[in-house]
């Protein structure tokens, strides 16, 4: 008869423990610092990554007890990312974050851990106080600045506007008005990554602002009824809806995302006028193209005033900064590895020399004499004095709100945006929504 | 000699060594696929948010769900995309697969060439993909003002055309798999049929529809089976290529599903279009089931 | 008339279901115009977007941007290979190996008792289970997969292989065990009779006879089985975050976001990520596709 390998069958069996074993044994949570001191930290891709390495290799290579290890994420699935991670209590012992609603999110479930008194006092003293206020919640400091203060500018490219004969937009009638100069030329006028959905709201937050002034966005916050039926949001809303039509934005840009880095690629390339940014958009343009960057064909100004409207014309929007928080989760040594770094290796001296280099300002006390010095001076300065003399500088709507209310505002304005609703239905839907 | 072959197939051994046999894959299958079902409705009924604690929310998802409108559109959407596939693949996967069950001395490389598709993962397909129709820097981007302009469409951004384009893309990874199943259907057509049929007068055209067509009935089923229950769950794709959008235009129920629990972080009601799926899913297959005596599995030599 | 089917004649039927097409094949075929036309048409339609593919991952970073995208690149290089293999690549395909192999293989082994089970057992009960498990085929994964998160974290595996292990191959069951019991239901009765009749006891009959009686099947169902879940990405999204743990599809997917755009690279990393698969057909391409349609012809 037939007879089976008995030592096949073994053989094969014993594989498949093998494998399962190590299927098991494959698992390197991110506290895994072997039961030590050290933190792991969860950071965004782009313009700080390069600092963050930078400072990892130094503070590792000076503090062998409370190493700290970075691992990087793409944005676009990041924040979906650290939540199921914080869910799941398997978070890492610092992550990378906004402030403002989403991080009071975390906090009021219980999830992150105060800041120690010393700590606190030490972040005070050394950051500029609009920035440390996004991270604090009833009293108590959350979140460690960590990079550069981001606000949105409007970049252009220069080449481009010498050939059409124009000049960088200053009125938002300037703005409608360079659209047919762009298109007639086969340029686009504005590119916009459309498909990442949160660029669609730089230009709401600056409308809004622009038309009524930074209470309008107040009164959304603090959940006053009818708070989005103000008129300068439908006002806003119809200005998007005039872009649109009028055809300004770049082909295709309901399907570019950002982290695919075509919206930038757009500008840089020659196919794109303009693109409205954070400033970290800056540090991508000159790692993807220096030469772009070296040969000052960037440049940059400000988001157009509207002309009657309320907002003060020097009222920023963007980040104030984005923070390093520590999870509740983490045992105690490390805890106590990640204050030390946020102490004393964050925004040391060469951290702060590197994020200079790469275009980025930190929001620092006292800063004015190095930024004249570093490398990238005009850019540093315009941003420094742009966040240094605006009287609002509004941290982004996503941001600011609940998760789900940002969620909610970020789908409603993506169909804004696609012209399948009204403003005034945007204001409807978003009034249903709760904080 | 018949009579014994009959009854030795009917007896049954004794022992009680088969249900522990049966045991572990039931124990797996239970574990992860069945009891998750379970859950699945319970969280329906249920508010959660991934951080928090699970609390009772009655049927305040379920309403939600009716009311707003998105997974109704959605459901709309995967019916369009379960029947333009079959559409889509099922000539197509017909015509190459009798092709393929020719004599041409270059079918088994041409059959070799078509199989690739099917190998890559939907991840490496979708990115292909989306960086293939990028609307600034792809290849139809740059056919544009050429002998193929038709081709230079915004595939990806365009909410009318974006369905098709996910349509099309799943069609050119899954069409060799059904051909695959026609040209082994076709080879099983005993020639004395076509004999006949030409003795009768019937010309190539009429063959195909009187003679093939009717022979892979039970083929034809099998595909339309596996295809209408798979185009159910396309995720992987979709989410990769267009992430759902823009706007809702490619938000399939398992995109729903996902965007709903993972990003707006509401599983409850994301269950509950969880359950929808599941419905969706059984309805269809017992259905077809049903329709074509799958269940009633003969052995194929019963009675040699 | 009663006829023994032997062991090898066994494998011949189910390894070649053409074997009838081979002795009759139907002369109209030469003449199938339509169909070759078509055939051609496809053919551009299969080749032109991977041709597109190994084309662009020849390309360096800024020439991507130059030229038509289907021409002969000015520079082609090899350096976006180079930077995907030095990105961790050989760990995504060994995390894509461990968790293949170990799917398959607890597959497998469940499933071959479970079919054994179904045609041998006495109890309805048992063989009642098929139904359960043909049902089964209609579950949708994506469906389960919020409860499955939910139970993987509770049982402190959230971020582990194993993860990934256990849901894939519970998923993978059914299929595997309508296939085997279907192919187990063609060995004739008086096979096990006459073991049995000899003394064996069912395990030993499981191993000795039936296995070794259904080798083809369980080729074919492994290979399918081996796709699913190496090109499965739902599960290590959810289930997995750690990048060491990342498997091939799921590091495709999050190379993006670390090359932004650099489209060469990413096309390089789709490229690599498929050659163990291409490698594996081209060496096993008749088994893997006589296996499938005998599978599925059932």
């Amino acid at each position: 008869m037939i007879v089976f390998s008995r030592k096949k069958a073994t053989l094969g069996a014993a594989l498949g423990a093998v494998t399962l074993f190590a299927a098991a044994c494959g698992s390197s949570g991110p506290s895994g610092s072997g039961g030590g001191g050290g933190a792991s930290a969860w950071a965004l891709t782009g313009g700080s990554q390069s600092t963050f390495q930078v400072s990892q290799k130094n503070w590792n290579a000076a503090n062998a007890k409370d190493k700290v290890s970075y691992q990087f994420y793409a944005n676009d699935a990041y924040k979906q990312k650290v939540r199921v991670a914080i869910g799941a209590n398997d978070a890492p012992v610092l992550f990378e974050n906004w402030g403002g609603g989403s991080l009071k999110d975390y906090a009021n479930a219980g999830k992150l851990e105060a800041l120690t008194p010393s700590l606190t006092a030490a972040v005070k003293a050394k950051y500029l106080p609009s920035v440390v206020n996004v991270a604090s919640f009833g009293g108590q400091l959350y979140g460690v600045p960590i990079n550069g203060t981001q606000p949105v500018v409007l970049y252009y490219n220069k080449d481009l506007f010498a050939k059409v004969g124009a000049q960088p937009p200053k009125t938002w009638d300037d703005l409608m008005a360079l659209v047919p100069k762009f298109k007639a030329a086969g340029i686009a006028p504005l590119s916009l990554a459309g498909g990442s959905k949160w660029p669609d709201l730089m230009y709401l937050e600056y409308l809004v602002d622009r038309i009524g002034g930074p209470t309008v966005f107040q009164n959304i916050v603090d959940g006053k009824p009818g708070a989005w039926s103000d008129p300068a949001v439908i006002k806003a809303g119809q200005m998007i809806h005039q872009l649109v039509s009028a055809g300004a934005f770049a082909n295709g840009y309901q399907s570019i995302t950002y982290d695919a880095g075509q919206s930038s690629a757009l500008l840089y390339t020659g196919k794109a006028a303009m693109q409205l940014m954070g400033s970290w958009d800056y540090a991508v343009i000159q790692a993807a193209q220096s030469d772009f960057v070296k040969s000052g064909k960037l440049a940059w100004t400000n988001f157009p005033t509207v002309t009657g409207g309320q907002g003060d014309p020097a009222d920023i929007v963007g980040n104030p900064a984005n923070y390093f928080s520590v999870t509740k989760s983490s045992t105690a040594v490390e805890k106590a590895s990640a204050e030390k770094y946020l102490k004393d290796g964050v925004m040391d001296g060469a951290y702060v020399d590197d994020l200079l280099k790469n275009g980025n300002v930190p929001p620092v006390n006292g800063l004015e004499s190095k930024l004249a010095a570093a490398p990238n001076a005009p850019w540093l300065t315009y941003q420094y004095d742009l966040v240094k003399n605006a009287p609002s500088y509004q941290l982004s709507w996503d941001q600011a709100l609940s998760s789900s209310a940002g969620d909610s505002l970020l789908t409603n304005l993506d169909q804004l945006f696609l012209k399948k609703i009204t403003p005034q239905q945007f204001a409807q839907n978003m009034s249903k929504v709760g904080k | 000699m018949t009579g014994i072959s009959a009854s030795a197939r009917v007896k049954r051994p004794r022992g009680g060594a088969p249900l522990l046999m049966a045991l572990p894959a039931l124990l797996l299958f239970g574990l992860f696929a069945l009891l998750p079902m379970v859950f699945v409705v319970i969280l329906s009924v249920s508010k959660w948010d991934g951080l928090g604690d699970i609390s009772w929310a009655g049927g305040a998802n379920w309403s939600h769900l009716w009311n707003s409108g998105v997974t109704r559109h959605a459901l709309w959407l995967t019916a369009k995309v379960m029947i333009f596939s079959w559409v889509i693949q099922t000539p197509i996967s017909l015509l190459l697969g009798v092709f393929l069950a020719g004599r041409q001395r270059y079918r088994a490389l041409l059959a070799a060439v078509f199989f690739v598709p099917l190998l890559l993962s939907s991840a490496a397909v979708a990115l292909a993909y989306r960086n293939l129709l990028d609307p600034n820097f792809g290849l139809t981007q740059s056919l544009k003002d050429g002998p193929f302009d038709l081709l230079a469409k915004d595939w990806l951004g365009n909410q009318n055309l974006v369905l098709f384009t996910v349509i099309f893309v799943i069609s050119w990874q899954f069409v060799p798999f059904h051909s695959l199943l026609y040209q082994a259907g076709v080879r099983q057509i005993p020639a004395t049929m076509y004999e006949a049929a030409r003795l009768d007068g019937a010309s190539t055209i009429q063959q195909f529809f009187f003679v093939t067509l009717p022979q892979l009935r039970y083929t034809i089923v099998t595909s339309s089976t596996l295809m209408l229950v798979g185009s159910l769950t396309y995720f992987d794709v979709v989410f990769i290529m267009t992430g759902g959008g823009p706007g809702y235009s490619t938000r399939l129920l398992p995109l729903d599903m996902y965007i709903t629990g993972f990003q707006s972080h509401d599983f409850g009601e994301a269950s509950a279009i969880a359950v929808v799926l599941v419905a969706a899913g059984l309805a269809i297959s017992l259905g077809l089931v049903k329709f074509s005596g799958f269940s009633r599995m003969q052995s194929q030599t019963a009675g040699a | 008339m009663m006829s023994l089917l032997t062991e090898r004649r066994q494998r011949q039927l189910a390894a070649q279901p053409d074997r009838l097409a081979n002795k009759t094949r139907p002369r109209r075929r030469v003449g199938n115009v339509p169909g070759a036309l078509f055939s051609l048409m496809w053919l551009g339609i299969v080749i032109v977007p991977l041709y597109w593919m190994v084309i662009t991952s020849l390309r360096t970073q800024n020439g991507f941007f130059d030229g038509s995208p289907l021409a002969w690149p000015k520079h082609p290089t090899l350096d976006n290979y180079r930077t995907v293999l030095d990105n961790d690549f050989w760990r995504y395909l060994m995390n894509s190996v461990i968790v293949t192999v170990g799917g398959v293989g607890l597959t497998l082994a469940v499933s071959l008792m479970a079919a054994y089970a179904i045609v041998r057992s006495k109890r309805r009960f048992v063989r009642g289970t098929f139904n359960l498990f043909l049902l089964g085929l209609a579950i949708p994964l994506q469906a389960t997969i919020i409860p499955i998160y939910y139970m993987i974290v509770k049982l402190h595996l959230y971020d582990t292989l194993l993860a990934l292990v256990l849901p894939s191959a519970a998923f993978a069951v059914p299929i595997t065990v309508v296939i085997l019991t279907n192919f187990l239901r063609d060995v004739p009765g008086e096979l096990f009779e006459s073991m049995h009749v000899e003394g064996a006891g069912e395990w030993r009959m499981l191993f000795s006879l039936a296995i070794p009686l259904v080798r083809p099947a369980i080729t074919t169902v492994a290979v399918y089985d081996a796709l699913q879940i190496w090109n499965g990405f739902l599960f290590p999204l959810i289930l997995t975050q750690s990048p060491d743990l990342r498997v091939l599809p799921l590091a495709l997917f999050d190379f993006q976001g670390q090359f932004t755009v650099n489209v060469p690279a990413i096309i390089a990393s789709v490229v690599l990520s498929t050659l163990p698969i291409l490698a594996l057909y081209i060496v096993g391409r008749r088994q893997l596709v006589s296996g499938l349609t005998a599978g599925f012809g059932k």
